[in-house]
């Protein structure tokens, strides 16, 4: 086989990983460029491909190291990027210029491809989006102090103090991360479970928190815009204006620890 | 003269050398990080430079741009390098006619057919390439993660002939040579004492790593044993002039192994 050709459908296949499933479709395709179909290990190429969408991430190493430790110790490495190169392919093909946009674009790939039944799956889910998180929170510049709320009448409205951002989880990534420092990782040590996080960057400090949230105080964060009154967040969670009792002691919390103002 | 150890240039590798004076003789930066980002060069006020390149082509049958085999010549001037390590690979190829494009450029290198087709291809293109360099060009054997369609010999009977046909100096990857032993089914030791030794001017360390099924070149781990078991093999019958680790993806490469892994490499030149 003329080795000009098969150079030309290599580079082609691992340009546009689109081109190599449709090559293992139809392998009569190769034919019409001189090639037999069966010298070519397909798989092996959308494989490379995979590699090499790998290595054009390098740059996200930096803020997500226990995501790409998870990936080569899961061994899902070239899995995840192989079939992310082909869904790159498919949209336009390349990858965005800055770190910070590629991560959001890998991130929001993984959101569609990733098999939430699969165990590696979730603590790649769960550990990606608390990287990103840190990593994001780490940058905002601390914003203006809010009053918080002393004492709450039903038409306070209340804010959140700082940078928040809210997130369920089936594993505890913390958990994850100690576990991913060991020389050899046992995956399986990973406790899986209903987790609520919520990432809190205060006002005016470099702090970053991680805080455990119930499903009642998750879904009440959730809801704090800066507009809606204490009311208003009773009706939206509970479906009546007046807040019950419990309600007022958690928005009382979160304003003693800073979480919320008015 | 006692053989240089350096690294691959990479995240904190400017840090590291300046805040370790001594630890490693030079930076290796590849030609395409000096042309996109020019301020990389200023590490040479630190560290003298060799300059690695992926944008020859050398076993391609598209050649590069008369502006890139310019670029590639200012950077080998200015840096000074002793030399131009370049992939035995290609990088840009003929289009296909349904895409309608004339070719098809990739931004990394990819193991050509291992052919007598190619083996010729390789020798014309350096005979081409040669008089726009004062330092000589080296050739850098490729990963080879799977079959390449045509080929007629082996990865180790290539690079042989290469090196015969063209009287050329080598770049001996040793984690690509384990990858490719692996991923081939042969057995490395065996196989590196077929290489032409005698003509190996550097030597590449980095890690791998088996991922879905295939071996892959890896410069976010340490390397295995088996490397080091081949640079001793290397050792015992050669004497490169360098040694090169490529610890270049990951700002959190652990520190203590590339810091043992550094030692460990001037012991063993030392002991060979």
């Amino acid at each position: 086989m003329n080795a000009s050709r098969v150079h030309a459908v290599l580079a082609a296949g691992l340009q546009d990983p689109l081109l190599v499933v449709r090559w293992e479709e139809d392998p009569q395709h190769l034919l019409a460029y001189g090639i037999d179909p069966s010298t070519v290990d397909l798989i092996a190429l959308r494989k490379f491909a995979g590699l090499t969408a790998k290595v054009r991430h390098n740059g996200l190493r930096h803020s997500l190291p226990l995501t790409f430790r998870l990936l080569n110790v899961a061994g899902l490495e070239i899995e995840v990027f192989s079939a992310y190169a082909a869904f790159c392919a498919g949209h336009g093909g390349g990858y965005a210029p800055t770190t910070e946009e590629r991560t959001r674009n890998l991130i929001a790939f993984l959101d569609e491809w990733l098999d939430r039944g699969c165990r590696e799956h979730v603590l790649l889910w769960d550990l990606i989006r608390h990287e990103d998180a840190l990593a994001r929170l780490a940058k905002t510049p601390p914003p203006r102090e809010t009053p918080v709320a002393r004492r709450l009448t039903t038409s306070s409205v209340l804010r959140v103090c700082g940078q928040l951002e809210l997130y369920e989880m089936g594993s505890d990534p913390r958990a994850a991360g100690e576990i991913l420092r060991d020389t050899r990782p046992v995956l399986s040590r990973i406790p899986f479970g209903a987790f609520r996080f919520g990432y809190w960057r205060p006002e005016a400090t470099d702090e970053l928190r991680i805080v455990d949230l119930d499903e009642f105080a998750i879904a009440a964060l959730s809801l704090v815009d800066g507009a809606r009154s204490v009311a208003d967040l009773s009706a939206a969670l509970a479906g009546r204006r007046r807040p019950s009792r419990r309600f007022l002691s958690l928005l009382a919390q979160l304003g003693e620890a800073g979480m919320l103002g008015t | 003269m006692r053989p240089w150890v350096g690294l691959a240039y990479g995240p904190g590798m400017r840090q590291l050398v300046v805040s370790n004076p001594g630890l490693v003789d030079y930076i290796e930066v590849p030609f395409e990080q000096l042309r996109h980002t020019p301020e990389v060069a200023a590490i040479q006020e630190t560290i003298p430079l060799i300059l690695h390149c992926a944008s020859l082509s050398l076993a391609g049958f598209l050649p590069p741009s008369d502006a890139t085999i310019e670029a590639v010549a200012a950077e080998a001037a200015r840096t000074g390098t002793p030399w131009i390590g370049e992939h035995l690979a290609f990088f840009s190829a003929e289009g296909l006619d349904e895409h309608g494009a004339t070719s098809t450029s990739l931004t990394y290198t990819v193991c050509p057919q291992l052919s007598e087709e190619t083996v010729e291809r390789v020798a014309e293109n350096l005979v081409r390439l040669r008089p726009h360099f004062r330092m000589p060009l080296i050739l850098e054997n490729s990963p080879q993660y799977f079959a390449i369609p045509g080929s007629t010999m082996n990865m180790v009977d290539f690079i042989r002939a290469v090196a015969r046909r063209a009287d050329n100096g080598l770049l001996l990857d040793l984690s690509h040579f384990l990858v490719t032993s692996l991923n081939t089914g042969v057995d490395a030791l065996e196989e590196i004492a077929r290489m032409p030794l005698e003509r190996v001017v550097e030597v590449h360390i980095s890690g791998l790593n088996r991922q879905s099924g295939i071996v892959w070149d890896d410069h976010a781990t340490p390397a295995s044993p088996a490397v080091f078991d081949l640079l001793e093999r290397v050792l015992r019958s050669a004497r490169p002039r360098a040694i090169t680790f490529e610890y270049n993806w990951s700002a959190t490469f652990p520190r203590a192994t590339l810091l043992e892994h550094l030692s460990r490499a001037r012991r063993m030149f030392a002991a060979a």
